[in-house]
Formats: C-alpha cells, sequence, structure tokens
C-alpha cells in the first residue's frame, strides 16, 4: 500500500491555510470527506486529491444551549451539515450568522476555527 | 440453527443510585435468575454491555467485574460497547451462541451509572460516540445529534415541534404506569414547550434523562426452555451499521440502519411490520422515536409525528410503543437500555404488565440505536 492520499493531519494543515480538500474516486468519481482507505461505493483505491471552494448550502444545523464541558463557556454555539458546491458535504461551526437567521438552504462559506494548538470547521457568511 | 427463547427477565428502578453499575446489573441479574427458575451455576456464558464506566467509575474490564459481582466469576463473559445500544448488541451476540449449539444458558445484561458525575461532564462522555477528529472539537453532543435529524424532518416533512412533544408527553403517561420508572409523572404539551432549549429545536423535555440502572435477561436454548414457565421466543435479532460521521448521511431525515436492521429482522422471523402487536423502541429523544417508528416500516416515511399526534402510538392506540415510557420517562441507563427494553417486551407478551398491558400482544418488537445513528439492533418476539 502506498501512503494515504491525504492523512486528517493533513486536512487540518491546509484547513489551517485556508483551504478543503476532499478525495475524488478515479473509478467511479465519488468525492469522499474525510479521507478513506476505499471508496464506499466501488470498493476501489484509486483515489485523487480535490481542492474544495469552499462554499455550500447549510442541510441541517442546530443551536447548542447545553454543551460538553470545555465548551460550556461558548454557548450558545451554532452547528451545522453544510452541503458544498461540490456536492459532498462536511460539518462545522457556524459563525458570525445572527443565530435567528439560521436556515437550511441558507449559503455559507469555509473559514477555518484557529487555535493555538488546534484547527477545526467553521462557516461564515458567504 | 436452533431456536432461542428469554426464560426470565430483570430490571433494577431506574433513576440516581448510589451504587456501582455492576451492583446494579447484579441486583437485576438476580432477579432473571429467580424469574427463570435457574440458579447461578447454569449460566454458561455472560454477554455484558457497559459504556461509559472508564469515565465515571474510572473501570475498565466490566464484563469479569459485573460477572464477579453477580457471584459467577469463572464463566466465560464479554463486555459490548455499541454506544446506546450495547445490551442489545450483546443479546444478539448471545442468542447466535445458543442457535449455534455452544450454549444451553446465557446471560445477557447491562449496567450504567453517569449521576455521580456533573452534567456537563455526563454530556461530554456521552460525546465521545461522535467522531473525535471531525464532530467533538466543534462540540456537537448527543441532543445536538438528534436536533440536526429534527430540523431535516421537519424541513423535509412538515413535523412540528408540536408533534414531538406529543412523543414525550405519551412517553410520559406510560411511565406513571410503570413503578421501575425514573418519572412516573405525566406532564402536559405545555409544559414540553415550554421547557428550554437543549439544542433548537429539542428542548429539554424532548430529551431523555441521564439514568444509573441495570437490566438482564436470561435466555435459553428450546430443550432448556420448554422445562421452564412462560418462556418467550427469539424470532429474529439483526444489527445494522452506518458512517460515523453526521455529513456523511446521504438524508439526515432517514434512519437506513433502522431500515436494514428491521429488513432483516422481519425476514429472519417471516414476518413483517404489520404483525407487530407493541412495540419498545429508542426514544433517547422524541425526534428519535418519531424516525424510528418510520424506518421500523410500522407508520410511512413522515408520518411518524401525525402517529403520535394522533394517538396511534398510544396505549389504546392501534399500535402501542414504549408502554413502559421508553427512554424517555422510565430512563435511559445507557449500557443497560437494550436490555431493558427486552425485559419489556417480554413482560408484555407474557401478560403480566399490569396497568399498561397490550391486551392479546402476540407478537413484540424491541429497537435499540447506538450513537449518531450508526448502530441499529432490531430483535422480535412471540409468545409461542
Amino acid at each position: 500500500m502506498t501512503d494515504a492520499v491525504v492523512t486528517s493531519k493533513q486536512f487540518f494543515e491546509r484547513a489551517r491555510a485556508g483551504t478543503l480538500t476532499a478525495i475524488r474516486c478515479g473509478k467511479c468519481g465519488e468525492l469522499a470527506l474525510p479521507p478513506k482507505e476505499f471508496c464506499a461505493a466501488c470498493q476501489q483505491r484509486a483515489w485523487q486529491p480535490v481542492t474544495l471552494a469552499g462554499d455550500g448550502t447549510i442541510a441541517s444545523y442546530t443551536v447548542i444551549r447545553v454543551a460538553p464541558r470545555h465548551h460550556t463557556g461558548e454557548v450558545p454555539y451554532a452547528i451545522a451539515v453544510v452541503r458544498l458546491r461540490e456536492g459532498v458535504s462536511l460539518i462545522g461551526r457556524v459563525v458570525d450568522v445572527p443565530l435567528e437567521t439560521l436556515a437550511i438552504g441558507l449559503p455559507v462559506r469555509f473559514r477555518p476555527l484557529v487555535t493555538d494548538d488546534q484547527t477545526s470547521v467553521g462557516f461564515g457568511p458567504a | 440453527m436452533r431456536r432461542v427463547a428469554v426464560v426470565g427477565v430483570g430490571v433494577t428502578k431506574f433513576g440516581k443510585h448510589d451504587r456501582s453499575s455492576a451492583e446494579l446489573f447484579a441486583e437485576a441479574a438476580r432477579d432473571a435468575l429467580a424469574d427463570a427458575e435457574l440458579s447461578p451455576a447454569s449460566v454458561q456464558a455472560l454477554y455484558y454491555g457497559n459504556v461509559v464506566g472508564g469515565e465515571t467509575e474510572k473501570q475498565l474490564h466490566t464484563g469479569p467485574q459485573a460477572a464477579s459481582v453477580l457471584g459467577i466469576p469463572t464463566v466465560p463473559t464479554t463486555r459490548f460497547e455499541t454506544a446506546c445500544a450495547s445490551s442489545h448488541a450483546a443479546f444478539r451476540h448471545a442468542v447466535m451462541e445458543i442457535a449455534a449449539g455452544v450454549s444451553d444458558v446465557v446471560l445477557v445484561g447491562g449496567g450504567e451509572r453517569v449521576l455521580n458525575v456533573p452534567t456537563a461532564e455526563s454530556t461530554e462522555y456521552f460525546a465521545y460516540a461522535s467522531d473525535a477528529t471531525w464532530e467533538q472539537p466543534l462540540g456537537l453532543t448527543f441532543p445536538g445529534v438528534f436536533a440536526l435529524v429534527a430540523r431535516a424532518h421537519m424541513a423535509k416533512y412538515g413535523t412540528t415541534e408540536e408533534q414531538m412533544a406529543a412523543v414525550a408527553v405519551k412517553n410520559h403517561r406510560h411511565g406513571a404506569l410503570n413503578p421501575k420508572a425514573q418519572f412516573q409523572k405525566e406532564i402536559t404539551l405545555e409544559q414540553v414547550l415550554k421547557s428550554a432549549y437543549v439544542a433548537d429545536p429539542l428542548k429539554l423535555y424532548d430529551c431523555c434523562p441521564f439514568t444509573d440502572g441495570g437490566a438482564a435477561v436470561v435466555l435459553a436454548s428450546e430443550e432448556v426452555a420448554r422445562r421452564r414457565p412462560r418462556a418467550v421466543w427469539v424470532l429474529g435479532s439483526a444489527a445494522a451499521s452506518d458512517t460515523m460521521l453526521m455529513h456523511e448521511k446521504k438524508d439526515l431525515a432517514r434512519v437506513p440502519t433502522t431500515e436494514r436492521a428491521a429488513a432483516a429482522a422481519y425476514r429472519q422471523a417471516g414476518i413483517g411490520p404489520a404483525d407487530v402487536d407493541v412495540v419498545e423502541l429508542h426514544d433517547c429523544f422524541t425526534i428519535a422515536e418519531i424516525v424510528a417508528t418510520e424506518g421500523l416500516g410500522l407508520f410511512e416515511p413522515g408520518t411518524g409525528g401525525i402517529a403520535a399526534e394522533k394517538g396511534w402510538t398510544s396505549l389504546g392506540g392501534k399500535l402501542p410503543v414504549n408502554t413502559s415510557g421508553g427512554l424517555k420517562a422510565k430512563g435511559h441507563p445507557i449500557g443497560a437500555t437494550g436490555a431493558a427494553q427486552i425485559a419489556e417486551i417480554t413482560t408484555q407478551l407474557r401478560g403480566e404488565a399490569g396497568p399498561r398491558q397490550v391486551e392479546g400482544a402476540h407478537i413484540g418488537l424491541a429497537h435499540t440505536l447506538g450513537g449518531n445513528l450508526a448502530t441499529v439492533l432490531v430483535s422480535l418476539f412471540s409468545r409461542d
């Protein structure tokens, strides 16, 4: 086996720099995010990395008001599953969007949420 | 394959306890063995469900620990962890061990203790059933997972917060009839609708509580079961899995794991959804009951909320669901939940459910879901 096309670590390093990276199956065209060894659609292993545009629409969302330990100081905060332009989805925090304006179908754009030691996926206004 | 029967059941009172999960399981197992009129020495294996013992009790290797506390330390024991479906997964594997002719009597059960830690801490531990790289760092909670399902279901089918609230009201009404339930009081639609949001659109009263408790089921081969009183037969038991990640689900308004596990269990049993008389299903949140009734084929996709609102799933309705009070009112000691659901179905099919008895119940279904909709177990039972 060769090395993974994109590891989770590489995904978040690229995300920290502002770029979302998915993988596309060279056999059937399936897009996947996060990376995996075998294509769930055709069981082949012919991945190519694909840079995504970063824009999409909210497929579903929630506002968390009772948080786990380590996030209790952040409530209320929004989490959404975003359907990206290329057809693959990704989950992230929604930031800089008034909570009362959140809606399914709302256009949003990827932005990295960066702290000293961690990068996570965020989406802001399109 | 040999036929398998449930010959004994036991459940502790659900709620807050000052005993370990192993002690809670052991109490339930003691009652289940007495119910089966079998001695501890007859048990040939223990299949055990426990989820957050490593976190709340600093306890791993909980299978042998549970067997030791029960007093059968030399019995081969395995702990199952499929999040909230753990003891139902344990049940399925125990059924296979007996069906395959390896053992004649197997004890199945689970125990969980979570009310010994603060809510923010237990919320964190339950969130460990979400993906640690992609979901937990966002602060996604277990209610948050089902809130994503609820929003999608509302958008696709027009399901309302009132319909979800009707599930809570109904399950509390049932729970009031169950002396083992954590909540034995009725609530009103208005109380549910006015309760605070936990993860929009889910409110406090849409959510099951944190619960300590234990449950146990004794399984036996046909040869043993024929000599026991009140055996209930296992007609089928199936599992299904799916991607953990919420964003990889093709349609957040449906639960394909429930659909696939149900199809396999119905096929094993040679029956269909129309044959089922009583159901215990995984209502960790009100929306979870709605999507489960649809995925099990009991109601058409998009009509699960209507079924609750119209009273079709109430005691006295066309298909009573969660006569025990469900996870919502009976409580949800996660590692014990599947075994407790099977205990309720067994009690119903024996005709021993007292004020919550479904008259003439002949075929029962138990459905248990584990974390992020990624694991579902469905089993079917008959009284003869």
